[in-house]
């Protein structure tokens, strides 16, 4: 299945401001079941400086400055990214992925391998996710057993969070505590994965935070509108001997071929989309938006245009 | 003069407290070492002795040495203190300490490149991974970064303490951005000032060749190799506990003294803003942590900072020194594993021991903690600053559980020390000499694949006998750090610290001066005019006040009256005595003089110029000279002694207010000769004449715009000259009953007189066209326009035209709107030289975005 994927961001200043820094973390990633075929980043302006990096976690962030004044800031980046779910290890195929249980998990991670030594530190405290509170450990208690495997304790709790959270985007912010989103039971999909990540790693699981995209679909009968995808977010877990295992809480499915990851982060703080200093004063407004298509691949357009 | 031998001073020296002392030993015979030093201390005899300590206690408020506590009840800038007994170690033992510091550094400097590069000490499982992830230390965004310099660790600090087997221990490594070197120096000169007898026949090794290699690592380690590399200093501000320090080796070292917002990320580079436009920054010598120097790629809340600045670390355009993110070495954790990690990279032993320490991520090492907590003191691996360290025997069995649980809830984050008694040192007290237990700082600065050594350091001395923590913060003293050899040798002539120094000249001239310090110096400027305009106002009205007791006049309760509405006007702090709550006000005027003066909070108050002043002051302490220091702070304590009850005491607030006018008068004097244009002098000026003459206008607008009756009319001008302290020269110059016109003539008009508005403007104007152009054209700059707009209008006045009075006979309308332009003038004078001279760019702001709607 290959993607062509659009996902632009705009600011509107109400004051110019005189300059600005940025980082962009919005490049695909690729590994077995990922490939990012094409990959285009547009500034507008254009800006003064641009660097890309690989940052700690192997994302690769774009530096950028805007160094003269502007009202108004669009940085756009294409892609096209070729999904093949089956070529990843098969999560619900792996014996060792479905059966390993949570005290074998807390056993294994003593090993000092490379891997492992990786994995831990998703264990620790993060910006947005440190001091794990007794009521998280609490609502993560309800579904991790010493002897119950790590997989399906982790898949109820995803579908615990789908069907006791409410989504509602007017609720919180990014710097909304785990706590509260816990306490409030509603958020968006960063809320959900950071309160799974928290849970997770209240019972001594390594978890991390995925930032990506979504492919919707729209409904029976109607056209695919423009830009109504969106930006995404969910977790993923260390399983020993097996590796990591996404789950999309917001939409209650293990992520297959409808979402592209981004980046790999301790919580969103590792891995914004979109971050900046800005030297100005007065407001500004941002508006996004995300169009995810599927891309008829070249054999195919050949023979239409042979028909 | 009493004359004791050195024995009697210890006479009872170990009375209250025993311990393991560095001279005086169990037989109660001293330490040979400290022989001739305290010698030469007893030939003083004790009376000449505590004069000294007096003298130094003196010397070194006068050098205005201070340190700051956050959140300090006593307010900023508590005096340093410097016992006059110096510590001292023999050259032998001290070469040992060196070989170690220099071992230690290198290691850590190893340790460092491997935590940010390889991993190789997590991976290999010689450190446990958690010391280093869960460290807030490490930063990831630094992972990977590469320098040119061979080294990373450019200046490494420890704390030694000698420990009951008579070695020096670590107790602590420092390397974000240790502190203390400059209180070592200034300790150094002050104790060579105050008693040089105690160096007779003693060869003490000097610092001096130690600031040399610091001095050439932040020239040597700019990235271009430059000839005359920029070097700033980059300092939190003065709310910092050492900013003193930053000022201090700022002027030392000759390095422009910078803040987060004086410098800017363009172009992948960084720079300094100054007044003629910005200049590349090629070291930074910082001493703001870790994650505050980048609010971009570390802390988002941080204005300390430079945005952007981590990236332009990575494009090697610029070297900050120590590298961002080397706080992570602060870690106690590390100290279990020190000696498997200094065999694994060096193949070598440590030389310096450290404390039996015990990391809780290990099962075996956390039962054990557990079970002799009582006998340990407990600190987390990130934050080994005194609150967050426990002694756990002081601790009762409740926080001793709290303390446990915390524990067991993240046992990786946590280490545990065996407690160890270090050793005392003699201390000077009234009366005799007490023993008090003693850390020494110790500094390392990278040089030549090695590491220089300060011979000697900066000695901490506790505040109790008994006190086991030792820190600056809470109320200890200092001591001189000596390294002597035994080779007989007189004092040797004292060396000056002077060394060939091609880069500091680089920096000066007006052009150069950086834009935070020309706003400051500008911002002092406008609020000394204020102060005294303020104070010389309010005491003329006070004045005012009691004559009017004595003579009882009726026109003296109506201009009263006048004169209490322009209070309020001058100093905008309203409604005061306008509007409805006028009557109240008049009632009891001493009341809202009182606010007037001494209300803090609110803005326009005499209190409230004073403590903006402050401010600014602090923010330039490299620039004053010591006499500016002493008078300041003569001023300083006058106001805060004041007695609140006093307040509305007209003879007494004159009396403070005499005062208070006499040494500001006396500090402006000093300023200008003690200052040079080139360092920023001209913006002081600039800014002192645009506050005096927009107060002039608002007096002259408050008192003159409204005609009144000839008996008032002659109360008011007397009163507006008085507090103009123009009285005696208008008698000089007209030698006649007081007559608007010729007042008007005098105060606004007259071209010569210093205290005019219309000299005042033209001195503004002539300043203004000196401050550096930023192109090559002819073409006036808006503040040139706008300085010129406000002379034009008062060269194009006249006297008797301002004098007029409107049909209505009660308004000097043209009086009015006349000075009323003149004022917005300078107002956008002001504005206009704020953003070109010292906005070069804009307030910061995080772009905070919620981008996942979905």
């Amino acid at each position: 299945m290959i993607f062509s994927l659009i996902h632009k961001t705009s600011y509107k200043y109400n004051n110019a401001i005189s300059y600005c820094h940025n980082l962009a973390i919005v490049k695909p990633r690729s590994f077995k079941g990922q490939e990012l075929l094409d990959y285009q980043l547009e500034i507008e302006p254009k800006p003064t400086t641009f660097k890309e990096n690989i940052d700690f976690f192997g994302n690769s962030v774009a530096h950028f400055s805007i160094e003269k004044q502007l009202k108004e800031l669009t940085v756009i980046a294409t892609s096209k990214v070729k999904r093949c779910y089956e070529e990843q290890n098969d999560v619900l195929q792996s014996k060792v992925c479905k059966e390993t249980t949570l005290a074998e998990a807390h056993a294994k991670l003593k090993i000092i391998t490379p891997t492992i030594i990786d994995a831990k530190q998703f264990l620790l405290d993060s910006m947005f996710i440190k001091n794990i509170s007794s009521q998280v450990h609490e609502y993560a208690a309800v579904s991790f057993q010493k002897n119950r495997s790590v997989f399906e304790a982790t898949n109820e709790l995803m579908k615990r969070i789908f069907s006791e959270f409410k989504f509602d985007s007017g609720f919180s912010t990014i710097a909304t505590p785990v706590d509260e989103v816990l306490e409030e039971k509603k958020g968006v999909c960063q809320d959900f994965a950071q309160v799974a990540i928290a849970c997770l790693r209240s019972v001594g699981l390594p978890a991390r935070y995925v930032s990506g995209y979504i492919e919707t679909l729209p409904p029976p009968g109607k056209e695919k509108l423009v830009g109504t995808d969106a930006s995404h977010a969910w977790f993923s877990v260390f399983i020993p001997n097996f590796g990591w295992v996404d789950f999309d809480p917001t939409n209650d499915q293990i992520p297959k071929n409808q979402h592209i990851t981004t980046a790999y982060g301790r919580d969103y703080y590792d891995v914004p989309p979109l971050k900046g200093v800005v030297y100005g004063s007065g407001k500004s407004t941002m508006s996004v938006s995300v169009d995810i298509r599927p891309v008829k691949n070249d054999n195919q357009q050949q023979q239409q245009q042979q028909q | 003069m009493t004359k004791l031998p050195v024995t009697a001073f210890f006479k009872n020296y170990f009375k209250d407290f025993k311990n393991y002392d560095e001279v005086l030993k169990s037989d109660m015979s001293i330490n040979p070492k400290w022989e001739k030093l305290l010698t030469n201390f007893s030939d003083l005899g004790i009376d000449e002795l505590n004069k000294r300590q007096d003298d130094l206690d003196w010397l070194l408020s006068e050098n205005g040495v201070t340190y700051n506590v956050y959140n300090d009840p006593k307010g900023l800038n508590r005096p340093w203190n410097l016992n006059l007994i110096p510590f001292v170690i023999n050259a032998d033992e001290w070469k040992t300490v060196e070989k170690g510091l220099q071992q230690r550094a290198k290691l850590l400097d190893l340790v460092l490149k491997d935590i940010y590069g390889k991993q190789e000490l997590v991976k290999n499982g010689i450190v446990p991974s958690e010391i280093i992830f869960a460290h807030r230390g490490f930063l990831r965004p630094c992972h990977q970064i590469q320098y040119k310099i061979a080294q990373h660790l450019l200046i490494y600090s420890a704390d030694l303490a000698r420990g009951p087997d008579g070695r020096m221990w670590v107790v602590n490594d420092r390397a974000e951005a240790p502190s203390g070197m400059g209180y070592a120096l200034e300790n150094r000169f002050s104790i060579q000032q105050v008693v040089p007898d105690f160096f007779k026949e003693i060869n003490v090794k000097q610092p001096f060749g130690f600031f040399k290699d610091l001095n050439d690592l932040l020239v040597n380690s700019a990235t271009q190799n430059k000839e005359n590399p920029t070097i700033v200093i980059l300092t939190p501000g003065p709310h910092n506990e050492t900013y003193f320090e930053h000022a201090y080796l700022s002027s030392f070292l000759g390095y422009p003294l910078v803040k987060g917002n004086d410098l800017v990320v363009r172009e992948d580079k960084v720079w300094i803003k100054t007044l003629k436009g910005l200049i590349q920054v090629d070291v930074i010598y910082r001493r703001v942590d870790d994650a505050y120097t980048d609010p971009l790629e570390l802390k988002g809340d941080s204005y300390l900072g430079v945005t952007g600045l981590l990236n332009v670390v990575r494009q090697k355009n610029v070297v900050v020194m120590n590298p961002i993110g080397s706080g992570v070495l602060e870690n106690p954790g590390l100290i279990p594993f020190m000696n498997s990690v200094c065999k694994y990279f060096l193949e070598e032993e440590l030389i310096l021991p450290q404390i039996a320490s015990w990391w809780c991520g290990q099962e075996k090492e956390l039962e054990f903690v557990l079970e002799n907590i009582k006998k340990l003191v407990v600190k987390p691996i990130d934050n080994t600053h005194r609150e967050h360290i426990y002694f756990c025997e002081f601790l009762t069995d409740d926080e001793i559980e709290a303390l446990k649980k915390e524990i067991l809830a993240k046992p990786f984050r946590y280490v545990a020390q065996e407690k160890i008694s270090f050793s005392t040192a003699p201390n000077l007290t009234k009366k005799h000499l007490e023993p008090r237990k003693v850390m020494c700082r110790t500094f390392a600065v990278a040089k030549e694949n090695s590491y220089s050594i300060m011979p000697g350091g900066l000695v901490r001395v506790a505040a109790e006998k008994e006190e086991l923590k030792l820190s600056s913060q809470k109320g200890g003293t200092s001591k001189d750090f000596w390294v002597t050899n035994d080779l007989k040798s007189s004092l040797k002539k004292r060396k000056r610290y002077h060394w060939h120094h091609s880069v500091s000249n680089s920096f000066a001239g007006i052009e150069n001066l950086p834009s935070n310090t020309a706003e400051n110096l500008f911002w002092s400027g406008r609020y000394l005019a204020r102060t005294l305009v303020t104070a010389r106002y309010v005491r003329m009205v006070l004045n005012q006040m009691s004559d009017a007791e004595f003579n009882k006049r009726e026109s003296d309760q109506e201009s009263l009256h006048i004169l209490y509405q322009s209070i309020t006007h001058l100093t905008s702090i309203f409604p005061g005595f306008t509007g409805k709550n006028k009557e109240n006000a008049f009632k009891n005027p001493l009341k809202e003089i009182a606010t007037v003066l001494f209300d803090k909070t609110q803005i326009g108050s005499l209190a409230h110029a004073l403590f903006s002043f402050k401010n600014s002051y602090y923010s330039l302490r490299n620039l004053w000279s010591r006499d500016m220091w002493r008078v300041y702070d003569m001023l300083q304590k006058e106001w805060e002694c004041f007695d609140k009850d006093d307040h509305e005491n007209i003879p007494k607030v004159t009396k403070l207010l005499d005062s208070i006018i006499t040494k500001l008068i006396a500090f402006i004097g000093l300023i200008e000769e003690s200052i040079l244009v080139e360092q920023g002098l001209l913006l002081y000026f600039i800014g002192l004449q645009m506050e005096f003459a927009t107060m002039t206008i608002d007096k002259t607008r408050a008192l003159l715009s409204i005609s009144h009756h000839e008996d008032i009319e002659y109360e008011i001008l007397e009163s507006l000259l008085n507090s103009h302290e123009s009285l005696n020269i208008y008698r000089y110059s007209f030698r006649s009953y007081l007559d608007i016109q010729n007042v008007i003539q005098l105060i606004l008009l007259d071209k010569s007189y210093a205290r005019s508005l219309k000299y005042q403007l033209n001195r503004i104007s002539k300043d203004i066209f000196k401050l550096p152009k930023r192109t090559e054209t002819n073409e006036l700059t808006n503040v040139q326009k706008h300085i010129l707009k406000a002379c034009e209008i008062i060269e194009n006045t006249s006297a008797s035209a301002l004098a007029k009075v409107d049909e209505n006979k009660i308004k000097r309308a043209d009086l009015d709107s006349l000075l009323a332009s003149i004022s917005d003038a300078i107002h956008e004078t002001s504005m206009s030289l704020t953003d070109m001279y010292f906005n070069h760019s804009k307030e910061q702001k995080q772009l905070i975005n919620q981008n996942h709607t979905y």
